[in-house]
């Protein structure tokens, strides 16, 4: 079954699909599930083979709410009005499982989430800077950060104006 | 291709050497560095080189109300700003469940497909001119031109538009704008012909362009390519048929595809996509209806619009290809989460696996032909 109907019956079928921890709904999807962690990849490889493209990643910073980082997985087809979205909890300090072995585009949407949030992927092959200056070690994206350090490439503040002599 | 690829045997990277083209190369028409890998003139392995100009737009859309944050949306893809200005406003009008009227829904059409028709025509100069093609530069320049003043009538400016406001336009199309939109587009329907005689006659454009830069279907669902590029793959997959949104469904167009996947189907696939651009816009200039092109005046400003809480995901068709807005609420006046999938960003990342095995020369025609915008990858 390759609807998106067709996909979530799998998945409960499977046990795959975790309880909700936010009541708030998800819409723009034809179908969403929150997915356990450990059966993540395994649910990706069964939307992979239902002919699904990789669409986006998305991680929200849900610390305060349900202490962890929400990852949104949205996967949609070429032939039809078909999005499925699957959602993962990943607890503080936890990591999530790296879809880079069954969708080539993951790897750079999990690179910016671990340097803009500091989300670890296990399996993943090159989990290094991709936006932000090497070396970076301030998570951006975070509802804690407020304000950039000073960058190591500016130094108008600290160095003389030059004169015009 | 016979030549070993460095995923597959680490060793076939000993003779090598490594080329950095950009940041500052022209034809990477922004700052975009890609780490090339040669063994004489062949490539071996491909890394793009990102962020030069990360912003931090979805920094910046968590710490501004809704309204606050439209001037941002026309500066990720500079080249289809009001396509990405009214995408904002459509998340938002959905997520908080607003009206627009009639004449702003077809307006807005009007003015997204004029500005698909600019990008368009800058590309196929741009890319021309990567190619050493100087001459159909001028020629789009000219016409991108004539579109430029038609949009700078309504909305002010001629790259970075702002006019989308929730619940519909900041600004009415004028009695006369009719009048001067088909003047326009009289002129473009001129032009195919020599676009033709001029671009596809050119021995040198067809035999740089053909057969290179092939991008598989398989590549393009592992990395999720959209637009002209997928199209040029043979699959007709545009958002504004699969998923119609605002007042596209009215409107008769068809999806142009071409099977060859190398950059001359994707120059021809675009070439075709402005023809079915002014298709639309000759029948929505037809069909614009009266009325107001605004629900209420000032809802995304003055009243601090707050949204319900919740998730949305919105997809519209750039001049790029799929341009989704992942939006969250938490039922504050800022959004909680604004991430922007824009379509670059994937078909950057499958050049890493198209390019390897290709020849240098070939690495400016294909980087062209993928029409990337830099700022829309960085964000």
């Amino acid at each position: 079954m390759t609807t998106p109907a067709g996909i979530v019956a799998r998945l409960e079928a499977n046990g795959w699909v975790a309880a909700a921890p936010t009541p708030h709904p998800m819409t723009g999807v034809s179908e969403s599930r929150w997915i356990a962690p450990e059966h993540l990849v395994a649910a990706a490889e069964a939307v992979k083979a239902a002919g699904y493209f990789y669409e986006s990643m998305s991680c929200v910073d849900r610390l305060e709410a349900l202490g962890g980082f929400e990852l949104v997985n949205t996967f949609a087809r070429w032939d039809a009005p078909a999005r499925v979205a699957f959602r993962v909890l990943v607890p503080k300090d936890g990591a999530a499982p790296s879809l880079t072995g069954v969708y080539a585009m993951a790897e750079w949407n999990e690179r910016e989430a671990w340097e803009l949030y500091g989300v670890a992927f296990t399996g993943h092959p090159n989990l290094t800077w991709l936006l932000l200056p090497e070396g970076t070690e301030y998570r951006p994206l975070l509802k804690s950060f407020t304000a950039p350090p000073p960058s190591p490439y500016d130094d108008s503040l600290t160095s003389p104006a030059p004169s015009d002599g | 291709m016979t030549t070993p690829t460095p995923m597959a045997d680490p060793s076939a990277l000993l003779d090598t050497y490594t080329l950095n083209m950009g940041p500052q190369h022209p034809s990477t028409h922004g700052v975009l560095r890609l780490v090339l890998t040669l063994r004489g003139e062949r490539l071996m392995k491909v890394d793009p080189v990102i962020g030069y100009g990360h912003r931090g737009h979805e920094k910046m859309a968590e710490n501004r109300t809704y309204a606050q944050f439209l001037p941002n949306t026309s500066r990720q893809d500079y080249l289809s700003g009001a396509i990405y200005n009214f995408a904002w406003c459509e998340a938002v009008e959905k997520l908080g469940a607003l009206a627009v009227p009639e004449r702003a829904l077809v307006a807005r059409v009007i003015l997204a497909e004029f500005n698909r028709i600019a990008s368009h025509l800058l590309w196929v100069g741009a890319f021309l001119l990567d190619l050493g093609g100087w001459t159909p530069s001028l020629y789009t320049w000219d016409d991108r031109e004539a579109i430029l003043f038609l949009l700078e009538s309504v909305t002010g400016s001629r790259l970075t538009y702002c006019t989308g406001r929730f619940g519909g336009l900041s600004r009415d199309l004028d009695a006369d704008f009719p009048a001067r939109a088909r003047v326009v587009l009289r002129k473009l329907k001129d032009r195919w012909q020599e676009y033709e005689d001029l671009i596809e006659g050119n021995v040198i454009f067809v035999q740089r362009a053909t057969g290179v830069g092939v991008f598989t279907k398989a590549q393009c669902q592992s990395y999720g390519v959209t637009g002209a590029n997928l199209r040029a793959a043979g699959v007709p997959y545009d958002v504004r048929k699969v998923e119609p949104y605002g007042a596209y469904p009215r409107f008769q167009f068809d999806i142009p595809t071409r099977t060859e996947s190398d950059a001359f189907a994707r120059y021809w696939v675009r070439i075709q996509e402005m023809k079915q651009s002014v298709r639309i816009l000759e029948q929505a200039l037809e069909q614009l209806p009266d009325g107001p092109v605004l629900a209420e005046k000032g809802l995304g400003s003055k009243k601090r619009l707050r949204l319900p809480a919740g998730t949305l995901y919105y997809a519209v068709e750039s001049a790029r290809g799929a341009y989704g807005i992942l939006l969250v609420s938490e039922g504050g006046t800022e959004p909680w989460r604004a991430k922007f999938r824009t379509p670059s960003y994937p078909n950057l990342a499958v050049l890493q696996d198209v390019m390897p095995g290709m020849m240098m020369a070939d690495a400016v025609a294909v980087l062209g032909s993928v029409d990337i915008i830099i700022p829309e990858i960085d964000r």
